[in-house]
């Protein structure tokens, strides 16, 4: 399964970066384990008071294909028989990147970056891509017409249209033919206080928080050695912040 | 009485009562055989196919019998916004059952011969069985799971909370049979 969803090249999704700056900056492995969500009374909705963030230390030595399998082994993907290997679902995909004048390379783990302003949801005809207010982005199935505009739209090319019906899917992600799908930060595992589960098989690479609480794992390392966003230039915010790209 | 639509009843009992108390497409189906068998016991034949609800063996659901085969469309088309959209989790009772496709399934999921869970394709599986007979054409399991996965997360009353996932065959689940082992049935799961 985990073989049809392998590391990708920088041909394929021709993914585009600002800058590539080879100067890594190491963060203290995070603690695990967040506090908020376990709080929230789950009979409400969620508020934008939290925001769910993840920060990504590139200069760590993980292998990030651990992540793409945890990510398919908790949504149940990769089941699709018919499908090209490049029209199968991909939630998150490592990309290596080279800087051609030094000869540096490096790779990383891209998944949704869950904009704070998502193109995505602004081109939806149907409000079928959403933005929860916690600020995890998503698609409301039940509304999408597979229209594909989000995909269009998506700097980031971290949308897939399943193509064909599938059987079989996880209890926790319905998915299904005709509509479009991305990356959902686990949102059925952080609805449940658990960590998504890419970030849960990182060790530590992967930091996963509350961007608005300043006392938080993500905040505090964000605060001290920064963060940088993919394609800052774009002004979208994203959720999802990297160290040393 | 909760699921046992026995439409193989006879005109005159009908009579006698529980007219209003039948659901309506019976209660109709019963009308209009009655103007062809007047004072006869109506043969199942005449009626059409009979539907085959699984008995529940007194487990209650979310709701009486009654609403629940009526609100039923719209809890869960509330629970599709609620939950999805604004990250509602909580239980339908406020404490262990939970108003979500997925409770639906785990309590309500039916086993054929061979002990294996039925799926939407079999007219036996439990939703299909009453929407096939009221011509409801529904398209939830094109994306939902149609069938209780391995899980720690039944409710008290589910008859399949003791059930033994370590034999389920293989190909039946998206799990392997090795995962459904550790995770049935007691401890944490995926989704717990
Ligand atoms: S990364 Fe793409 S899919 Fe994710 S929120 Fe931004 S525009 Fe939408
Ligand atoms: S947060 Fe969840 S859905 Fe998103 S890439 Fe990680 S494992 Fe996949």
């Amino acid at each position: 399964m985990t073989s049809k969803i392998e590391k990708e090249d920088l041909s394929r999704r021709n993914f585009v970066f600002g800058s590539i700056a080879a100067a890594g900056l190491t963060v203290a492995p995070g603690v695990m384990l967040y506090q908020t969500a376990n709080a929230r009374d789950l009979s409400k909705p969620v508020s934008s008071k939290v925001r769910w963030g993840m920060l990504i230390d590139t200069t760590k030595d993980v292998d990030w294909n651990k992540c793409v399998e945890a990510c398919v082994k908790e949504h149940g993907l990769g089941n699709e028989e018919h499908s090209r290997a490049d029209q199968r679902t991909q939630y998150i995909r490592v990309v290596d990147v080279k800087n051609k004048t030094t000869g540096y390379s490096m790779s990383l783990p891209v998944m949704c970056q869950h904009c704070e302003k998502p193109p995505c949801v602004d081109v939806c005809p149907t409000g079928a891509s959403m933005k929860r207010e916690d600020g995890i982005v998503l698609v409301d199935r039940h509304r999408c017409i597979g229209c594909r505009y989000c995909m269009m739209a998506c700097p980031y090319k971290a949308r897939s249209f399943v193509h064909e019906t599938l059987t079989d899917q996880k209890t926790t992600t319905p998915r299904g033919k005709g509509c479009v799908e991305s990356c959902n930060m686990c949102v059925n595992r952080v609805d449940n206080g658990q960590l998504p589960a890419c970030v849960e098989v990182s060790e530590g690479a992967i930091v996963f928080g509350d961007l608005n609480d300043p006392e938080s794992d993500i905040s505090r390392l964000l605060a001290k050695h920064g963060g940088k966003q993919i394609r800052a230039d774009l002004k979208l915010n994203p959720g999802v912040q990297y160290q040393g790209i | 009485m909760w699921l046992q639509l026995n439409i193989n009843f006879s005109f005159s009992s009908l009579l006698k009562g529980s007219l209003q108390k039948l659901p309506l497409s019976v209660a109709g189906l019963a009308l209009m055989a009655s103007f062809t068998t007047v004072n006869a016991e109506v043969e199942q034949d005449e009626l059409g196919p009979r539907i085959e609800i699984p008995d529940s063996s007194g487990k209650s659901c979310v709701l009486p019998e009654d609403e629940i085969r009526r609100k039923h469309p719209d809890m869960l088309k509330h629970d599709r916004i609620l939950t999805l959209r604004e990250g509602v989790r909580a239980k339908a009772d406020g404490n262990n059952l939970d108003g979500s496709l997925k409770q639906c399934i785990n309590c309500h999921a039916i086993k054929d011969d061979n002990d294996q869970y039925v799926r939407i394709d079999n007219d036996k599986h439990f939703c299909v069985s009453c929407h096939k007979y009221a011509a409801v054409t529904i398209d939830c399991f094109q994306c939902h799971r149609d069938i209780p996965e391995g899980s720690s997360n039944f409710h008290a009353l589910s008859g399949h909370k003791n059930t033994d996932f370590s034999s389920v065959t293989p190909g039946s689940y998206g799990l392997t049979v090795k995962d459904m082992a550790n995770i049935a049935p007691e401890v944490s799961s995926d989704d717990k």
